[in-house]
């Protein structure tokens, strides 16, 4: 028997439902309203783009579509001076769209935009939506990525996490919040992006060859943090977010707002965050907690269908404790610290405290953008941000002065992008365009500490072009991009008189791409990447000279490093036979000449607190390969299931030995069972009722050899996670409830990758109870 | 393409402008924390010629090894024991022990020895009646060659099984201190 299920449409907000049904003889209807005075729009233009057929509503808004297959289908709504909208829709039982169209002659882009091949289209990418953010409201942005295949992180503690993608991280890795690139000490493995993933509505994973648009020193890979446009909606809009965990008796509070206004649309979002100190399996971690305020809005406004202005603010302030006893002294201290079961400092009792070792670390963003359709398939873009990164670490030390920071340091950042689009009546698409940044990094000598890294300023611009076309049933994508970078480094010498020594470098940097996408079939394609890149040794490999508190070890740069190339090919091979099953396998290589890391040194430093490990920035050459596999499949009408899969491996050709900080291989699995019906009262219904039992397993890192690190890599883990969540549905509202486990057995783990596992284990089990209130 | 010119025209002078950008000289911090030198002042109970041990590193971390002085100890001689801790990277060199008198709760010095029958006793305490180690009774027995290792440690567990008297095992915290000394017994 077939039940019918009502897809209700706010703007383009998406749920689908799924039923009973196999065979060639669905249908798909539905109705068109106009938004604000919800009256019926006839004269719609409805597409199915997968089947190639359309149709138009008839004077009381009403279409339909008969004997449709199952399947994957983006359908456009389209009328004559209406924000357009594309949706996606895995059509399993007959389907009605109540579709809700803004009758008011705003933007023409979305259309545009979504509907045409951008160039990360080809490259290999998956996101996260907001539904996933708002279900992971206890997590950071780089947690939120963790569960994609091929995407890891890097850690110090819970708080502090930062994503690694195919292998790169830090200044191998591009983030863009809303489509600038993110500044600040992105270099340090304990310095988290600074942004508040609720800002966002989706969060995309680019494991591409070279993403040429989004500015140099990215090989490849690009996380893109992006706010929707707002809707047009002449309502106030809104929805509360509210998640406690248990485990760090953490509280996380968003709020959104928005409306349009025919003045200008606005947006308002705001958060804020609090965790204690952490439990793992078996005793607290001390000093773990998190407090964090960031506020961002959002403005729009557009011109005579032909000029868009954007406007973005957000500031984003966070405190973040660092284990007390993960902060060692020399390598004595580290040798005592690995033998002792507990960590030291480990306290019987919860608190929310924040002590030194800790980091205060603020990020300001102003953004401008204007675009101008010089006609309907030519666009010209202009975007001028500015962003104020202020870090601030602080070490136990003597004398009170634990108050001051040991690490000081603000960075002002300034960007300027022009870019022109030429559709060439969407036969070609051409893009070219030009990023200036400006960097402006100083120490705060206040810290009565040398720097670990220097004051300088650096321009750095960039010109690229990238050119898209379809060629004998292929998809095409070529561009080439050139970056000249000036830094002026102001560095201290070391030595007992300390003179102020100047540097000033100059880089040309190249980089290409090709990207082609071929589809066998309907259900199956191919692409192929190749991308190369080149990304000049950022500051602190070239100068960073000092102890690193947290990591024990006396790290030093070196001014004669060259830039590094790499070379990467990626084969995506993405089957999707039914509705029942899909199957997506990235196979990446990447080839670095003159790859930059640090290395341990044959020397041990002694100085009166003992003897340190040196470490040095060195380049050798190196291979990065691996797989990321996923598929997900339907049982039956109510179970679904996934399974990922993700393997790497990291190889310094030059010496044939492993490189060091890869992620481990790991295997995620989950399955789900909804409810089709919904239950409930007339008014109120309980719908898409879930239940998702998970299971995540990582391997032990066996590429690693002993002298690589002070203690052999951790055991493999696995960890069993469990989700309840329901929707709360009436006319003028949506309630969306969860409850979740995390680690629910209570497992005592140590991950390869977090910082932490040499003096603690990670965290144990914890409960999550979220609610989210739309309106 | 007119555009084209426009991205030019846009982009070229902010070029030229932005090139010109130049860092002012930092201002070089000043290291007021930083420990250059520890001396162990030992003066015979017996009388006779008073024995300084030192571990001075002027520049800090990085540059030119530090300088490291042992000592000769007589055999079957007691030794009243001074720790002094300077910055002596200031002029005038900054008295760092005054430091940690004033933090004595939070912080304890340990004296491992690897000449048999030489020991090294508490001679002071904090507050809570702890030892600190600033002061130190040492007591050598029979002549022998070895090393002395002081360490001090921030924010010890000073009531750990064994802390009050020497033992570093239980003792937790934080080295900020750790030098060696080659001594002789003679």
């Amino acid at each position: 028997m077939f039940s019918k299920k009502v897809i209700l449409y706010f703007a383009c907000v998406l749920i689908s439902f799924n039923s009973v049904a196999q065979n060639c003889n669905l249908t798909i209807e539905g109705r068109v309203l106009d938004e604000a005075p919800n009256t019926p729009l006839s004269y719609v233009n409805i597409l199915i783009q997968e089947l190639a057929t359309g149709t138009t509503t008839d004077t009381n808004g009403n279409f339909r579509f008969d004997d449709v297959c199952p399947g994957h289908y983006h359908m456009t709504f389209s009328h004559i001076g209406c924000e357009g909208d594309r949706i996606h829709l895995d059509l399993i039982s007959d389907t009605i769209l109540n579709m809700k169209l803004s009758h008011t002659p705003t933007s023409l882009s979305t259309v545009l935009i979504e509907g045409k091949k951008s160039n990360i289209i080809l490259q290999p990418n998956l996101s996260v939506n907001r539904q996933a953010i708002e279900d992971n409201a206890n997590h950071s942005l780089s947690s939120m990525l963790e569960i994609e295949a091929g995407v890891h992180l890097i850690k110090n503690g819970s708080g502090i996490s930062k994503p690694i993608v195919q292998g790169l991280y830090g200044n191998r890795l591009t983030i863009l919040n809303n489509g600038i690139v993110q500044s600040g000490q992105q270099w340090g493995n304990d310095h988290s992006p600074e942004i508040d993933p609720f800002t966002a509505d989706k969060i995309t994973v680019v494991k591409g060859t070279s993403a040429i648009e989004y500015g140099s020193g990215n090989l490849g890979s690009v996380i893109l943090v992006e706010p929707k446009r707002i809707s047009n909606d002449p309502h106030l809009h809104g929805q509360i977010n509210y998640a406690f965990e248990t485990n760090g008796r953490g509280h996380n509070v968003n709020a959104r707002l928005s409306k349009y206004t025919p003045l200008f649309a606005w947006k308002i979002n705001g958060t804020v965050r609090k965790y204690g100190d952490r439990k793992s399996a078996n005793y607290f971690l001390n000093n773990i907690g998190t407090e964090e305020v960031s506020f961002a809005i959002q403005l729009e406004k557009s011109l005579k269908d032909r000029l868009f202005l954007d406007f973005y603010a957000s500031t984003f302030n966070t405190r973040l404790g660092i284990l007390r006893g993960s902060h060692i002294g020399n390598i004595t201290d580290l040798e005592r610290t690995l033998i002792s079961e507990v960590p030291f400092f480990t306290e019987p009792d919860f608190s929310y405290g924040l002590e030194a070792p800790k980091q205060h670390v603020s990020h300001q963003l102003v953004k401008g953008k204007a675009k101008y359709f010089l006609q309907e398939d030519q666009i010209l873009e202009l975007i001028l941000a500015g962003q104020i990164n202020n870090r601030k670490e602080f070490d136990v030390r003597r004398s009170g002065r634990s108050d001051v920071p040991s690490l000081n340091i603000a960075q002002n950042t300034f960007n300027a992008e022009l870019k022109y689009t030429n559709e060439f009546d969407g036969k070609w698409k051409l893009k070219i365009g030009s990023q200036n940044i400006m960097t402006d990094n100083t120490n705060n000598p206040n810290t009565g500490i040398l720097p670990l890294i220097p004051d300088y300023f650096s321009w750095k611009t960039g010109q690229y072009t990238t050119l898209s076309k379809t060629l004998f049933s292929i998809d095409w994508n070529i561009g080439v991009r050139y970056d000249y970078e000036l830094q002026n480094v102001v560095t201290i010498s070391r030595g007992i008189d300390k003179e102020i020594v100047r540097y000033k470098n100059q880089f040309h940097n190249i980089s290409s791409v090709l990207s082609t996408k071929y589809e066998i079939s309907n259900s199956q394609s191919f692409s192929w990447n190749i991308g190369y890149a080149t990304r000049n040794p950022a500051i602190n490999e070239l100068y960073s000279n000092g102890l690193h508190q947290g990591v024990s070890g006396i790290e030093e740069g070196d001014i004669d490093l060259v830039p590094e190339k790499a070379l990467k090919n990626t084969l995506e091979y993405k089957w999707i036979p039914n509705t029942n099953f899909s199957f997506n396998s990235l196979f990446y290589h990447q080839h670095f000449r003159k790859y930059i890391s640090l290395i341990p040194q044959d020397e041990i430093r002694e100085t009166i607190r003992g003897f340190f490990p040196v470490f040095k920035y060195e380049q050798t050459d190196a291979n990065l390969y691996g797989i990321d596999i996923s598929t997900q499949f339907t049982i039956s009408n109510s179970f679904f299931g996934m399974l990922k899969y993700s393997y790497l491996k990291g190889i310094n050709t030059e010496d044939d030995i492993p490189l060091v900080f890869m992620p481990p291989n790991s295997f995620f699995g989950s399955l789900v069972y909804r409810t089709n019906k919904q239950i409930g009262l007339s008014k109120i219904k309980l719908d898409a009722s879930e239940i998702e039992i998970n299971n995540r397993y990582v391997f032990k890192q066996n590429n690693l050899l002993t002298e690589q690190d002070f203690v052999p890599p951790p055991a493999a883990y696995n960890l069993v996670g469990i989700k309840i969540s329901t929707n709360i549905i009436s006319s003028s509202y949506k309630i969306r409830c969860f409850i979740k486990a995390d680690n629910l057995f209570n497992i005592a783990y140590r991950d390869y990758l977090n910082r932490q596992r040499y003096f603690a284990d990670d965290i144990g089990i914890s409960f999550t109870i979220g609610i989210n209130y739309k309106f | 393409m007119n555009w084209k010119l426009l991205v030019v025209a846009i982009l070229c002078p902010s070029a030229l402008f932005f090139t010109g950008c130049d860092k002012d000289d930092p201002v070089i911090p000043n290291e007021e924390e930083l420990i250059t030198t520890l001396n162990y002042i030992l003066t015979p109970q017996s009388g006779g010629d008073v024995i300084t041990m030192s571990f001075q590193d002027l520049d800090g971390d990085g540059g030119t090894s530090p300088t490291v002085v042992g000592g000769t100890l007589s055999a079957n001689e007691t030794y009243d024991g001074t720790l002094e801790l300077l910055n002596e990277s200031e002029t005038p060199a900054e008295d760092i022990t005054e430091e940690i008198e004033e933090e004595d709760e939070e912080h304890q010095f340990f004296f491992q020895s690897s000449i048999s029958n030489l020991s090294i006793a508490y001679d002071d305490e904090d507050d809570d009646g702890n030892p600190i180690g600033l002061s130190s009774t040492l007591s050598t027995g029979a002549a022998g060659e070895g090393n002395i290792t002081i360490t001090l440690i921030h924010e010890p567990t000073k009531d750990g099984e064994g802390v009050s008297s020497g033992d570093i095992t239980n003792a937790e915290g934080e080295i900020d201190i750790e030098v060696t000394f080659p001594v002789s017994v003679q």
